[in-house]
């Protein structure tokens, strides 16, 4: 028996039949899309995903601090890199898309979202500075000077090339906080240099978060 | 707005709908009437009709991709996704 629901009849006899559709069909379902009654998409799973990270606890706390809609979007797609960390294929696939339209500083910003960096460098930040004011403007500070407060360790980097780089982004932009990050590979060199750097950078402390996989450093400049 | 899942329909049947929107498919891509490629509205990518999304409107062709979708709802907002 039809139901009340025209569009839905025509969309569930589509899903039954998962084959050719009758003329009379298409030209019915050709006339809720001009009616704006139907969307075409190809599956539930990336509508679904996209609503959750709009409705993330998470998202909303960002919210509160960062108002720029081109940040917002990077820290959506980064929590979106993060619910796809099981669908090997097709996280590397948004990575790239993502690389292509926002560039590598952009891929970072996201980056700093997946691995739960940003989260953490905002309660550091919490802790060292006064106002919601001053804690606004840093975070947005190191968003849109990614480059200069974080340094993502490749497959392809070495122990010294790493060492070097960090230790001249620090003594050039002499960061409030500054971030070494990597995985797999890239783990085993920031844990190798993680001592040598602490040694060279007296005015920072080192907090470290590691995992099987993953490592990541925070120099914080210690507070005169 | 509904949103009608096109993962099990024939190839056949979805060129039959992009012609009744004035669109087309060639070589497994959507094209406009003039036989050129459509591109992804926010990536400007060839968009396959295996992984099209369409919405109505000004019939809004992306290609099926968290940030293509996730760039259609920033510009239209969440409604837009039914």
């Amino acid at each position: 028996m039809p139901s009340d629901n025209p569009i839905s009849d025509i969309t569930e006899g589509l899903i039954k039949a998962s084959v050719n559709l009758s003329i009379e069909k298409i030209e019915s379902i050709i006339k809720g899309f001009k009616h704006k009654d139907i969307a075409f998409i190809k599956d539930n799973e990336t509508i679904n995903i996209v609503k959750e990270q709009q409705k993330a606890i998470e998202m909303k706390l960002y919210k509160q601090y960062i108002k720029d809609k081109s940040l917002l979007l990077l820290i959506k797609m980064g929590l979106t890199l993060r619910r796809l960390e099981n669908h090997r294929e097709k996280l590397e696939d948004l990575r790239d898309k993502i690389f292509r339209k926002f560039s590598v500083n952009g891929l970072h910003i996201c980056e700093l979202v997946q691995t739960g960096i940003l989260s953490r460098y905002i309660s550091i930040l919490i802790e060292r500075v006064i106002s919601i004011e001053d804690l606004e403007r840093e975070i947005n500070i190191v968003l849109n000077n990614i480059e200069r407060h974080t340094l993502f360790v490749t497959i392809t980097s070495t122990s010294r090339t790493t060492l070097k780089l960090a230790f001249q982004s620090i003594s050039l932009n002499n960061p409030s906080i500054f971030i070494i990050s990597g995985s797999g590979t890239a783990s085993k060199i920031i844990r190798e240099i993680a001592t040598q750097l602490r040694n060279i950078l007296p005015h920072y402390e080192l907090e470290k978060i590691s995992t099987t996989n993953k490592e990541i450093l925070f120099f914080k400049r210690k507070i005169a | 707005m509904e949103l009608m899942s096109l993962n099990e329909v024939s190839v056949e049947s979805k060129i039959l709908l992009l012609r009744g929107l004035g669109l087309g498919g060639k070589e497994g891509l959507v094209v406009d009437a003039e036989g050129k490629k459509i591109l992804d509205r926010y990536l400007q990518i060839p968009v396959k009709i295996d992984n099209m999304v369409i919405f109505p409107g000004s019939t809004i062709v992306l290609d099926n991709n968290e940030l293509s979708i996730t760039m259609y709802m920033e510009e239209f907002g969440e409604d837009a996704l039914g």
